[in-house]
């Protein structure tokens, strides 16, 4: 206990107000102020112990450094008074390396993690643990679609935008990656993966790891043109090749349908296929790739969350159809068939023209959670005509089909009626003034939609829920212009989303109540 | 004439003995979560402490008995446990992978009552013999 020293960490220096340390000589004990490590003892559960007890002497001059070991004695009736057991005082040594186990030890500790990798990406682990015949594998989320060779490929870019082709498609992970690869045009129909049969040459295992295979079909072939034309051709296999100093055939992207059931088999595997030319002068050429997973027998309608909404999937929305009274019936075919990408709730979508006229019809989809503005700029000339312009800028705004209802959640059914938030439209008029008659052509310049969410469910997970949508449009007057001038008005439609979540409160389980009763018999002599 | 001490001291250990094994039990309990005890420490201490338990009950009874009745031949067989028993106490106060404080005292009370009690045994079996 005399030789341990715990602050001395500086090799042949004195450490600072260590007292313990042997580096130290007299003159540096006379300017310490306190000692860091004033006693230094073994276990202090053993009954009797020797302990170094360093102390400080400041009423010397100089101050001198006091060195005593004594007995120190637990007092505890529990102390240990002796054991058989020597390690149980010292700290347990590593295992030293040697040859024979290094192996061992290198797996266990030498990657990044001490865990053990998981099985999924090793394929030997059939050498190692022959397959059960009765057990069944089944495809679950994330894992990779495996092939007979390797796994079912989706070049995608990895830390650059070249293309990698060691990307494995996940199950049930819809993905949609573009990437660049770099061409040879005299040599294009050596390169793999500008030919169709790279894309389907390998089947696909039904269920991991069994022998049964799924092949892939050719679902449809487009060839685009040089000018962004597409056409839509007969699915026979058409390689690449050379032609005029042009690469034809070449694989531009691929978008995969796989079919699974819903306990984790593949059934069914088709590629859309769309083929171009490369120029000679092209070094490079993008690729876009696709895979969506559809479960048998049910249509697709992708989800926005389950069930609260998630920030950056579109808003879902669909109408009512005529003839419906609310809330009696349901609406099951009505509005699934509405609430498809056409009748999503969409905002005008900013183009670099920023001519509202000419950008008709390109729209964005809402996104939940994603506040949203966007414009454009309309230009009025003298001989425009009032209603026509307003119908016209109407659509521009709202687009060809602005839904009545919006799903409160991710997953609402169509069948749920209440489980669909009216949008509540109202018009404002930007000049209130009494002196302008209503009879005067108004047309709409802004359209503010306001979704108010709030937040639903637990504390520690809680559900995002679309409460109320409003749809306000602003109209101004249009005045008539002298003829031959012009006018540029600026065309706005925002997205707003507010959470008015009331704050969480804290729900507590009751408390257990003791029943205890009596038998009625306990006081038998007496009673 | 049957040996009263040894009759009162007899009653007296299979008293004491109920608290000393639940004691002792509680203790090896205590040390196995508080401090390091591996599996294959704890299994001998925790069979010692079991066996001794065992051949008390045989003993205190034999004892009784043969006092009582004023025969030899259960003090002799008894006197004999007496020596298995002892032979227990020592492991536990001295070879048990940790002796607390508390250990001690007990085991010690423990040995000095099969001591005396051996005596006594040894003085009734030389009256009752002649």
């Amino acid at each position: 206990v005399a030789k341990l020293c715990v602050c001395d960490l500086l090799v042949a220096q004195c450490d600072i107000n260590c007292c313990c340390d042997p580096d130290c000589s007299a003159e540096d004990f006379s300017l310490f102020t306190t000692c860091s490590v004033p006693v230094v003892t073994g276990d202090s559960q053993l009954c009797h112990q020797k302990a170094a007890v360093y102390s400080l002497d400041v009423e010397a001059n100089p101050p001198e450094r006091i060195f005593k070991i004594i007995d120190q004695v637990n007092p505890s009736i529990f102390c240990i008074h002796a054991t058989n057991y020597k390690q149980a005082m010292y700290l347990k040594s590593p295992e030293i390396p040697t040859s024979e186990n290094f192996d061992q030890l290198l797996a266990k500790f030498g990657g990044a993690t001490f865990s053990a990798e998981p099985d999924s990406w090793n394929l030997d682990t059939d050498a190692q643990n022959p397959p059960d015949v009765n057990e069944t594998y089944r495809y679950e989320y994330g894992v990779p679609v495996q092939t007979e060779d390797a796994f079912l490929r989706l070049p995608s870019p990895v830390v650059s935008s070249w293309c990698s082709d060691v990307n494995p498609a996940g199950f049930l992970v819809n993905q949609a990656t573009k990437c660049i690869r770099s061409v040879n045009v005299e040599k294009c129909d050596s390169i793999q993966a500008l030919s169709m049969l790279f894309y389907i040459n390998s089947s696909i295992l039904a269920v991991p790891k069994s022998s049964q295979m799924v092949n892939i079909t050719v679902q449809s072939i487009v060839v685009q043109s040089q000018n962004g034309m597409r056409t839509l051709l007969s699915d026979v296999l058409r390689l690449p090749m050379v032609l005029d100093g042009l690469c034809i055939n070449a694989v531009l992207g691929v978008n995969y349908h796989i079919t699974h059931t819903d306990t984790g088999e593949i059934i069914e595997a088709a590629a859309a296929f769309v083929l171009g030319a490369i120029s000679k002068e092209a070094l490079s050429i993008e690729q876009s790739f696709e895979i969506s997973f559809t479960q048998e027998n049910t249509q697709p309608v992708p989800l926005s969350g389950n069930p609260g909404y998630v920030v950056g999937l579109p808003v879902r929305a669909g109408f009512r159809p005529q003839g419906y009274p609310f809330p009696a019936a349901f609406l099951f075919a009505a509005l699934a068939l509405c609430s498809n990408k056409h009748s999503q709730l969409t905002i005008l979508q900013s183009t670099s023209t920023q001519d509202c006229l000419a950008a008709q019809g390109a729209r964005a989809p809402v996104l939940f959670g994603y506040n949203m503005i966007s414009g454009c700029k309309l230009r009025i000339t003298a001989a425009m005509k009032c209603q026509p312009l307003a119908q016209t800028l109407l659509d521009v705004l709202k687009g060809q089909s602005f839904p009545e209802y919006v799903a409160s959640f991710g997953d609402s059914q169509a069948q749920d009626v209440l489980d669909w938030v009216p949008i509540t439209q109202l018009h404002i008029s930007e000049q209130m003034i009494s002196n302008t008659l209503q009879s005067s052509c108004q047309i709409p310049v802004s359209l503010g939609i306001e979704v108010k969410w709030t937040k639903y469910g637990s504390l520690v997970n809680p559900q995002a829920k679309i409460v109320n949508v409003t749809a306000t449009i602003i109209t101004t007057t249009l005045k008539q212009l002298p003829s031959g001038r012009e006018r540029i008005i600026p065309i706005t439609s925002s997205v707003v989303f507010t959470d008015i979540s009331s704050p969480a409160e804290p729900g507590y389980k009751a408390w257990p109540t003791i029943n205890i009763k009596l038998p009625f018999d306990f006081f038998y002599p007496f009673v | 004439l049957s040996s009263l001490p040894l009759q009162i001291l007899l009653y007296v250990n299979g008293i004491y003995y109920i608290f000393y094994f639940l004691a002792t039990l509680a203790m090896i309990i205590y040390k196995s979560q508080v401090f390091s005890y591996p599996d294959d420490l704890l299994a001998p201490d925790l069979a010692v402490l079991f066996l001794m338990a065992i051949l008390e009950v045989p003993r205190l009874y034999l004892g009784f008995k043969g006092n009582l009745t004023e025969a030899e031949a259960p003090l002799g067989l008894s006197l004999g446990l007496t020596v298995g028993s002892v032979l227990l106490c020592v492991y536990l106060l001295l070879w048990q992978t940790y002796v607390l404080w508390a250990d001690v005292l007990l085991n010690a009370v423990l040995l000095s009552a099969y001591g005396l009690e051996s005596g006594l045994k040894v003085t009734a079996i030389a009256a009752f013999v002649s």
